[in-house]
């Protein structure tokens, strides 16, 4: 899907010497919405999947939410309540076509699953969001760093501990940073606490919350701008540009990053859906108000509504991300070649 | 109330850890620190932060719905109050029912409301409220369950202030069923109106978002006047993350927080460990109806083969009590004078001898990790019986698999149950012959018959001489191996006074705390 992108964008206006502009943007615009098209289906796609997958578990939410001592007439009840007596396709249905209009449905305890997601996943996205944002600076300013002298003491020290926190898990890093920062030190706050308005109660909360998820992918990602910065700068360009005598900062930051840009853009994407991955764990560690929490729990309660509309606002996330990247990657390609 | 298996997924998850650490360690010193000293006077004010456990996916708002987190249930019932609470002795005290009085075949059973009891918005509450609410909990599916012999049109109001029951059947012990999920609310209640539906409890509702909430004292509760200001209860999903916060003073009370935390907890001076003894049993469950361990002479092996003390040191950490193989050890009328069953090998052997026992066989004990604890305590007791010849193999199913194929089928299944505090709640639940829990499908004539004397008889002192009847038969010829108890345990920092000590859901009575600073 990304290379039907780059194609529609390889004379993308402005860049190069593109004599009919109008055409273009409108082929663009055609492309990323059958782009979206697509993705949207794939989304609807994997939501069936996830009804079907709930279903394939063992036990269902009427058994899962109801108590010892309760008849197989008060189970047939809770199940007719929960619509679980209608077929799998026809509650699949009847959800989806509550999505356009924003019901995502009845939780398996009979709350709106709308109203279960309005504070946690905006605070999902906020701890993500931060994440990736100091994902993407911290990972581009140590691949650089380590790139601007290959071989050098930097480069191997940057290289080395990435490669050793990429294989760190999220748990991993984040009960270290509890330990040292909330528990010996107390520097900062162990948990996270809400206000009344369900979020954060201070922003010293999101510190450790935001660290335990993006060392991991930092350590992912300042490889992969290390590399991409290596490959770029064998190209002939590049050469070029330093055997014109171009001052070094103006080669790096227009020639060789531009060109390593797609690449990254790829990873720092990439990273993104791995951040919401490991938001499950680190908002359990913290006790960070987020969605991840809330589809562990959904799972165990065999909450096929609430999985799915956990499953529909993330997906929505990660679709919108994948297509700011493919944009970047097209840009950024498009003017060369 | 039964506890709902979810409700206690996390009472301490990753309590592998501590049997480890106990085991290694060694050590089964534990400091029970009074929540209260004596000398201090009572202060009224400020504000108290309480961690609960619960999962975002899991809130519920309605007083008669599945609540599964035990924060929904804490402010629920800090709220809302119910017909009568637990007690110590007697288990059972009155709340928004001030007395209640039964008549002579022990049927009708009439409440009389507490003078003076108000909604937080002013109105008084009649006994139409109460109707109403009563019949709104009999008509969910748990409402059975909850208020079992009770059809909605045996639900009445008589006068203002008295609610008439009428039982099926003779029910010497029914206020004992009003206990924790007869929540008050005013009739006609909308469900759309639930979250901010006035209740009649000691702390008014100020706010709630997401699973935590902040209740204000309510100055004109009948009950007295609650001393704190405030409580702020706050939702936590892991224990791990509820004791670190309490370690950190983010939170005063980490309720139910189990024994990992109290074990970390232990080296540090500033913070109480509040232990509720008889919380949760755990006990195994062998087949009597048919299978192995139909033969009574075999369960009594087991009995003797399991060593009750390493039990309780190792997989609660030393968190519990040693437990007699009777169900309900919280009970004031729990038989203490039943002698204590000790670990007698040799015996337990020759049982088995005569009971002609295939010792070649491996047998599958199967459990769930469900609680913290239940499958360490599955695998310690494979390893004692081992001593006695018999060879056990520890199964671990996935929950739902557990509870839909082994509960109340298999032949050698571990349990939990978290109402401990009445001995007639498991006979009925699940001992009489035709019980729907019925988890080691046990069927003894006589033990029917007793327990239904029991039940129809009025007179106190001879129901207690019943009921000891009712224990002796438990004891002698049950499917249950109850080895321990494990105690509740909450941990609060060093200025909190006054927690309840009750087991189960006893622990959500914080009307009474209060804090010295």
């Amino acid at each position: 899907m990304a290379g039907s992108l780059i194609g529609a964008v390889r004379r993308w206006p402005g860049r190069g010497d593109e004599p009919r502009p109008g055409p273009a943007v409108v082929r663009l615009l055609l492309r990323v919405a059958a782009v979206l098209a697509r993705r949207a289906l794939l989304l609807a796609v994997l939501l069936a999947f996830v009804f079907a997958a709930v279903e394939l578990l063992p036990g269902d939410a009427a058994t899962a939410t109801s108590e010892r001592g309760e008849s197989t007439a008060d189970l047939a009840e809770r199940r007719h309540l929960l619509h679980l007596d209608r077929p799998v396709p026809e509650r699949f249905r009847e959800w989806m076509t509550g999505l356009p209009t924003g019901d995502l449905g009845t939780s398996a305890h009979g709350e709106a699953v709308a109203d279960l997601l309005a504070r946690p996943f905006p605070n999902t996205l906020l701890l993500g969001g931060l994440a990736l944002l100091v994902t993407l600076v911290a990972s581009v300013a140590l691949g650089c760093w380590a790139a601007a002298e290959p071989g050098g003491k930097v480069d191997r020290a940057v290289s080395a501990s990435a490669t050793g926190v990429l294989a760190l898990p999220e748990f991993v890093v984040a009960v270290a940073l509890m330990l040292v920062f909330a528990l010996w030190t107390d520097w900062l706050p162990a948990v996270t606490l809400t206000e009344a308005d369900g979020s954060p109660a201070s922003w010293k909360m999101l510190v450790l919350p935001v660290l335990a998820l993006a060392i991991p992918q930092i350590g992912w990602n300042v490889r992969i701008v290390r590399a991409a910065l290596a490959d770029e700068s064998t190209a002939p360009h590049i050469e070029t540009a330093v055997l014109d005598g171009l001052p070094r900062h103006r080669i790096f930051t227009h020639h060789l990053l531009p060109g390593a840009l797609p690449t990254i853009a790829a990873g720092i994407a990439t990273s993104t859906g791995m951040l919401l991955g490991g938001a499950v764990v680190v908002e359990t560690i913290f006790n960070y108000p987020g969605i991840g929490s809330v589809l562990a729990g959904a799972v165990t309660d065999r909450d096929s509504p609430l999985v799915a509309g956990v499953v529909a606002v993330t997906g929505a996330v990660i679709t919108g991300v994948l297509l700011l990247a493919d944009l970047v990657r097209a840009w950024a390609s498009g003017g060369r070649t | 109330m039964n506890w709902n298996r979810r409700q206690v997924l996390w009472a301490g998850g990753g309590m592998g850890a501590a049997a480890l650490l106990a085991a290694c360690g060694g050590g089964d010193e534990t400091s029970s620190k009074s929540p209260a000293k004596a000398s201090e006077k009572p202060r009224p004010g400020g504000t108290l932060r309480v961690g609960a456990l619960g999962r975002a996916s899991a809130i519920t708002r309605d007083p008669h719905g599945t609540q599964a987190n035990e924060s929904d249930y804490l402010i629920i019932s800090l709220v809302y109050d119910t017909l009568t609470v637990p007690g110590a002795r007697p288990n059972t005290l009155p709340r928004l029912a001030a007395s209640w009085k039964a008549s002579d075949d022990l049927r009708t059973w009439r409440f009389t409301l507490a003078k003076g009891a108000k909604f937080h918005d002013g109105t008084p509450v009649t006994a139409e409220d109460v109707v109403w609410s009563l019949k709104r909990l009999r008509d969910t599916p748990s409402g059975a369950s909850r208020l079992p012999g009770i059809k909605p049109a045996n639900i009445k109001a008589e006068g203002d202030d008295t609610v008439v029951l009428v039982s099926d059947y003779a029910n010497a012990e029914l206020p004992l069923l009003t206990r924790l999920t007869t929540f008050v609310l005013k009739k006609d209640t909308k469900d759309s109106d639930l979250g901010k539906a006035p209740g009649t409890g000691p702390f008014e509702l100020d706010w709630f978002r997401a699973g935590n909430a902040r209740l204000v004292r309510n100055k004109d509760w009948y009950g007295g006047d609650p001393l704190l200001d405030a409580i702020e209860i706050k939702i936590f999903e892991s224990p791990q993350a509820m004791a670190n916060a309490l370690l950190a003073g983010q939170i005063d009370v980490a309720s139910n927080v189990g024994a990992v935390a109290a074990r970390t907890a232990e080296k540090r001076r500033d913070v109480q460990i509040v232990r509720r003894p008889d919380d949760m049993a755990m006990p195994i469950v062998m087949r009597t109806a048919e299978g192995p361990f139909a033969d009574a002479r075999v369960r009594e092996a087991l009995r003797l083969a399991v060593d009750r003390e390493a039990m309780v040191k190792q997989v609660l950490s030393g968190y519990g009590t040693v437990a007699n193989d009777i169900l309900g050890t919280g009970d004031p009328a729990y038989a203490k004078d039943i002698p204590q069953r000790r670990r007698d090998l040799a015996k337990a052997k020759s049982l088995l001898k005569e009971a002609d026992f295939d010792l070649s066989k491996t047998y599958r004990l199967l459990t769930t990790e469900d609680i913290a604890g239940l499958a360490e305590a599955a695998t310690l007791f494979a390893s004692q019986v081992r001593e006695a010849g018999v060879k056990v193999e520890v199964v671990k199913q996935e929950s739902a698999t557990f509870w839909g194929k082994t509960w109340l089928k298999g032949d050698l299944y571990t349990t939990y149950w978290g109402t401990n505090d009445s001995v007639v709640f498991f006979a009925s639940k699940t001992m009489v012959s035709d019980s729907g829990q019925n988890e080691a499908g046990w069927r003894n004539k006589e033990f029917d018959a007793a327990y239904e004397k029991a039940m129809a008889t009025k007179d106190a002192a001879e129901r207690a001489e019943l009921l000891h009847e009712i224990q002796q038969f438990e004891y002698d010829e049950s499917g249950y191996l109850l080895w321990g108890m494990a105690d509740g345990i909450d941990l609060a920092a060093a200025s909190v006074r006054d927690l309840p000590t009750l087991p189960g859901y006893g622990r959500v009575q914080l009307e009474t705390a209060w804090l010295a600073r």
